[in-house]
């Protein structure tokens, strides 16, 4: 069953991604952790497809002299082609209670809208020939890679933080963040700085619910939090339903400028909206750098 | 009104006390909040309001709850309104009502006043009892129920319902002597009115029995309707009361048999009045048909008097003179006979019976008219004189026959009148002769009938005029007895009373011979005065027992006599007291009925004098009492479910759709308890649809396949033609009425037995009125022709068994110029399952039928072509024709089917078709 719904979900993200042209991540530069892919990078280095000949020069490998060129004329061209490079890009996703509630305004919880996200995120960077990983675990890459993915993810144990482990990540990786973000801002400003520590390049998701984002209750209400949060009880819940969208878009402003100082990018996602848009965010996201 | 307002149970109102306290903690309480789970309850956590919530309970709302514990506590105490006084005295409490017929008119207002009795005894616990003081309709006498709770009282109390006949007041006493009880209240509802001679008795057994609270007398007690008084030309409606202080009126109705108000009188009733009348002027054809005069608006068995046939039936016997005379002068000569005249004159409007004097006594008579018949002694004349002394109105025309000498015993003239007492004067001898060729005198007129004549009023016409008459000796007391006179004077039209009868002389001959007075319209308007002036009959005998037909109950109205009622002889019925075993109505048979009206018997109403040592009161503040608790609880329950709502609301519980669906919640609740509305109730009586039908004839297979066939034909005539059958009958003859259908289908088979007398008679009956019978044998016995021979071995006998007692017209084979084949499709064969044996029909036209033959017999089947099994196929093959690619015979058969209704529905309507040919013929020329 468990086995069953997983490839589902990932075959819903791949759905999900078959929408968009393949994701194609411009390497900025070359490091070590680069390994081959199908991605030309517009230069000599290895790879399969033809770049360019270029007269033999001394030092050359005899070897490399491309000898049907070569016989044309007097000079000895050597075949160079163009380097190939994929990129490693490390996915997370908030596993807390917190996200695993949606209001009556929604269809889903944050948490499956948020792992289909992720899953269809994988999808397309598979497809574009890109390793992909979980935070934390083994990098996968091809299409196969997928099925394994969504078996990690739904195998991945709930923890209660709400704050990304601060595991090891590739350098000049790329690292994607899909939570609520409704921890306090220092929290989330440790783990940003953990990332920003290493030469990655940072998004930040934030998943919400329409019910979070405008407060849609009435009369007196008492609130429960769903992580051993004290209730607090409202009395005219319609009161304070400004100052709440004003306490929520200071919250989100804390986390803009958190992304800011770290260089990295802060999108916001509600589960009432397709999560094609929020996938669109984040290839262009990932597409420009 | 609030000074009746009674609590039941005032403790309960310690409990408004607490009202302050639930305010208080109503006040300090808020609602209780509703809980959500909310991830991002940290942003909620240090949020200040815009707008300062309220945390209490808002004051209205506060006030709407402290209402509705109120409006509970209220309610709990159990307030009463109209509550009346408490009864004397802590034993039960024994209801007395006056049951009789007097009691009817305001019977609802005594109820309701006992009702209040009751409410009061139950408040204070005390037991009730019962006593109605008219007898039972089962004839027993008032009985007092044993002391029971009050509430169980009340169904004995609503079964108690007004008599027809008076209260019995010596039994009443004698059961309140019997039921005695220690401290008892009595409470009397009073019919006001004594009801014979033992109210002493019956108040000295109320006063003993305990201490006596009078219901009464708030308005005039009932009146009593008498038989009305017949008089000449109209009936004078008579009522006694018991004298009123006031003077007022009261108006009668006459009604006929159905219950229509043919007229209504006033009869004034001036203060102190015991008795009122009032006449009824109505001409003799709408007389005859009053059946009942009643009193508006009070309905009550005194209020009404029965008319029976005495107020109606006035046969009168016609004698004419020397019987040998008239034989030999031609008695039934038109215009010169004597009782022509009186015959044309009176036969329009009364029942004449003519014959031998004995004959004419045999029966009862309401008038006898001598016409020139002399009156020798002798047993004819004193059977007359014992008939006139019992009441009977004897009418006697002078004439050549009878004239002075004739009409009286030839003798000596002293003692000749006195010898005649069915005379109303002494005649003088002879006759007075005005006008002639020897005389000086003319013919002379009539003068203005006296006030006192039943003639009074009629006008005198100028042409009548009197040629010869007899004269009466003259006497003081002549022009007393003169009911019309000549223009001089002389009596012309002399009456004298004998007895309860009347004896009443025109001195002129019932014809013309002696004037035109015959001839004119006025003889016929004097006959009817006279005529209206005798005394009904009721033809039944004396010792015969009449039977209770229909009685009057409580309040006047005609039903079934109750168990008791029993009969009686026609002597006792006009001396009976109405009691439950003869309860007025209507007894003996169709054709004499006798009326029993409780006016005719009862003494004249007496007011009841007041009971010593009572407490009066009237019986309109009796009302009854009205507990308002279950209203307040009802109140209060509204106010805490609008509290309810209010509290959601407040809450936010309730959004926008979910006040649309409570609103849809309460109009769907409003909607169910609305009344639904009656569905046409589907009839399939045979008279509201035209349908065929078949005669059982008790073999199964045969009436199953009869059906089928029948149904089969009404779907393809439905369909084919703009007839509209209904689904098809069985029928039994002389059963079931045949004359709903048009047309009857008989599948006789070989053991088909033969009918029994009534359903001969009936089907006789059926075909002579226009029905038409289709006989049909589903083939033949072996060696018939067509090809149903041998399908029916032996039906030849039965059709001889069926034929004997039906009226089965000389036949012949159908032909395709019959209307038959004609009356829709033109048909040259008639094939049915089996084809080519002959259709027999009628062979003579008979025109009282539009020639439509009332029989049609053959062989082939039809029922079996026309058959629909009931996936809609033919279940039986069509021979020899069969299987499906040669359906043309069973179309033919279909065609014959709808020939066939359409020559029942039609007649001979298609009957030109015939002779079209002939007619194009003609018009050609």
């Amino acid at each position: 069953m468990a086995e069953s719904s997983t490839t589902l979900n990932a075959r819903r993200a791949e759905a999900l991604g078959a929408r968009l042209p393949p994701l194609l991540v411009a390497a900025e530069r070359v490091a070590a952790t680069v390994a081959q892919g199908v991605h030309g990078r517009r230069r000599t280095g290895q790879g399969e497809s033809f770049w360019q000949f270029r007269p033999f020069t001394a030092g050359d490998p005899v070897n490399r002299i491309d000898w049907r060129q070569s016989a044309k004329s007097d000079r000895a061209f050597v075949r160079e082609t163009e380097w190939e490079a994929a990129q490693t890009v490390v996915l997370w996703r908030d596993g807390s209670a917190s996200m695993r509630w949606r209001s009556r305004l929604a269809a889903t919880e944050k948490q499956e809208r948020a792992g289909l996200l992720l899953l269809a995120l994988a999808a397309l960077l598979l497809r574009g020939g890109e390793r992909v990983a979980l935070l934390g675990e083994r990098t996968v890459s091809g299409r196969t890679g997928l099925d394994s993915l969504a078996d990690k993810l739904a195998r991945m144990p709930d923890d209660e933080s709400g704050n990304p482990p601060a595991a090891f990540v590739p350098r000049h990786s790329r690292v994607v963040l899909i939570s609520d973000f409704l921890a306090p801002l220092e929290q989330i400003q440790a783990s940003v700085a953990h990332f920003a520590g290493t030469p990655t390049s940072l998004h930040l998701l934030q998943v919400l619910d329409p019910a979070e984002a405008t407060l849609p209750y009435q009369g007196r209400v008492r609130f429960q939090g769903l992580e051993r949060e004290a209730d607090t009880i409202i009395p005219r819940v319609e009161a304070v339903r400004s100052a709440y969208v004003q306490a929520l878009a200071a919250h989100q402003d804390g986390l803009a400028a958190i992304a800011a100082g770290a260089g990295c990018r802060f999108t916001v996602h509600h589960t009432d909206h397709p999560a094609e848009a929020a996938l669109l965010g984040l290839y262009t996201s990932l597409a420009n750098r | 009104m609030l000074e009746t307002l009674v609590f039941t149970a005032p403790w309960a109102l310690a409990g408004l006390a607490v009202l302050p306290v639930l305010w208080w903690l109503l006040r300090v309480t808020p609602p209780a909040p509703r809980t959500e789970r909310f991830p991002a309850i940290r942003l909620l956590a240090g949020l200040v309001a815009q707008h300062e919530t309220p945390a209490r309970t808002p004051p209205w709302l506060l006030a709407l709850r402290i209402l509705a514990a109120g409006l509970v506590i209220l309610a709990l105490s159990g307030p009463v309104l109209d509550a009346g006084g408490s009864l004397p005295g802590q034993g039960p409490v024994l209801l007395v009502i006056d049951d009789g017929w007097a009691a009817a008119p305001d019977w609802p207002r005594r109820m309701q006043a006992a009702g209040s009795v009751l409410d009061r005894a139950q408040r204070t616990g005390r037991p009730a009892a019962l006593l109605g003081t008219a007898p039972a309709p089962s004839g027993t006498p008032p009985t007092a129920t044993p002391p029971m709770p009050a509430q169980e009282l009340r169904a004995r109390l609503a079964a108690l319902a007004p008599r027809s006949w008076p209260s019995d007041r010596a039994a009443a006493a004698a059961a309140l002597a019997a039921w005695k009880q220690p401290s008892a209240a009595i409470v009397y509802i009073a019919d006001g009115l004594t009801d014979g001679s033992d109210f002493l008795t019956f108040a000295a057994a109320l006063s003993e029995a305990g201490t006596v609270t009078e219901l009464c007398c708030d308005r005039p007690p009932a009146k009593l309707l008498l038989p009305p008084r017949a008089e000449a030309d109209q009936l004078v409606a008579r009522l006694v009361q018991a004298p009123q202080s006031t003077a007022g009126e009261a108006a009668v109705l006459a009604q006929s048999g159905d219950g229509r108000t043919l007229a209504r009188a006033l009869i004034p009733l001036p203060a102190g009045a015991v008795s009122g009348e009032a006449a009824i002027a109505l001409p003799p054809e709408l007389r005859n048909q009053l059946t009942r005069m009643v009193l508006e608006n009070a309905p009550s068995a005194g209020s009404v008097a029965l008319l029976d046939e005495r107020w109606r039936r006035r046969p009168v016997g016609l004698l004419a003179g020397d019987q040998a005379a008239l034989r030999q002068g031609g008695g039934e000569t038109p215009l010169t006979g004597p009782l022509f005249f009186l015959r044309r004159a009176l036969a329009p409007y009364t029942e004449l019976r003519e014959g031998s004097l004995d004959q004419l006594l045999a029966r009862n008579l309401s008038v006898l008219i001598l016409a020139d018949r002399p009156l020798t002694s002798g047993p004819e004349r004193t059977a007359l004189t014992r008939w006139v002394e019992q009441g009977g109105l004897l009418i006697r025309f002078a004439g050549p026959h009878s004239s002075g000498a004739g009409l009286t015993e030839i003798g000596p003239s002293d003692a000749r009148a006195s010898a005649d007492p069915l005379l109303p004067e002494k005649l003088l001898d002879g006759e007075r002769q005005l006008g002639g060729a020897l005389s000086w005198s003319q013919p002379a007129g009539l003068a203005p009938f006296p006030a006192t004549s039943p003639f009074a009023g009629l006008a005198v016409p100028e042409e009548v005029k009197i040629n010869r008459q007899v004269l009466s000796e003259p006497s003081p007391g002549l022009a007393a007895h003169s009911w019309a006179t000549l223009a001089d004077g002389t009596p012309l039209v002399t009456e004298a009373a004998r007895g309860a009868g009347r004896v009443v002389l025109f001195h002129v001959t019932a014809n013309a011979d002696w004037s035109n007075l015959p001839l004119s319209g006025l003889f016929v308007d004097m006959l009817r005065r006279l005529v209206q002036l005798s005394v009904g009959v009721a033809d039944t005998a004396d010792d015969m027992l009449l039977s209770p037909v229909q009685t009057l109950d409580g309040y006047g109205q005609l039903g079934p006599p109750p168990p008791a009622a029993a009969g009686l002889t026609g002597r006792e019925l006009a001396k009976a007291i109405a009691s439950p075993r003869h309860p007025p109505g209507l007894y003996g048979p169709e054709n004499g009925r006798r009326a029993l009206n409780l006016g005719a018997i009862l003494p004249a109403p007496e007011l009841a004098p007041a009971i010593s040592g009572a407490r009066v009161e009237t019986i309109a503040t009796a009302v009854p009492e009205r507990p308002i608790g279950p209203w307040l609880l009802s109140v209060a329950l509204l106010l805490l479910i609008a509290d309810l709502i209010i509290g959601l609301l407040l809450r936010g519980v309730l959004t926008p759709g979910a006040r649309g669906k409570i609103a849809a919640s309460v109009l769907l609740l409003a909607l169910a308890t609305w009344p639904a509305h009656a569905q046409p109730i589907a009839s399939d009586h045979p008279a509201l649809a035209t349908r065929l039908a078949a005669i059982v004839t008790g073999n199964d297979a045969a009436d199953r396949l009869a059906q089928s066939g029948l149904t089969g034909l009404t779907a393809y005539v439905n369909r084919r033609t703009a007839a509209s059958l209904a689904p098809p009958d069985a029928v039994t003859p002389g059963q079931d009425d045949l004359s709903f259908y048009p047309l009857l289908y008989w599948p006789i088979t070989p053991d088909t037995q033969a009918l029994d007398s009534a359903a001969v008679a009936a089907l006789n009956d059926y075909m002579a009125r226009g029905g038409i019978i289709v006989i049909d044998t589903n083939g033949g016995p072996d060696g018939s022709a067509g090809s149903g021979g041998g399908f029916a071995p032996g039906v030849e006998a039965a059709l001889r068994r069926i034929g004997t007692g039906l009226s089965i017209p000389p036949l012949t084979a159908l032909a395709s110029d019959h209307v038959l084949a004609r009356s829709f499709y033109l048909l040259s064969e008639f094939p049915g399952r089996f084809v080519g044996d002959t259709v027999w029909v009628q062979r003579d036209q008979d025109r009282a039928n539009d020639s439509v033959s009332p029989v049609i017999i053959g062989a082939n089947g039809w029922a079996a072509a026309w058959a629909l099994d009931g996936t809609g196929r033919n279940p039986y093959a069509t021979l020899p024709n069969g299987g499906p690619a040669n359906g043309r015979q069973r179309l033919l058969a279909y065609r014959f089917g709808v020939n066939l209704v359409m020559y029942a529905l039609t007649g001979n309507y298609k009957g030109d078709q015939v002779h079209v040919p002939q007619i194009l013929q003609r018009l050609g020329q």
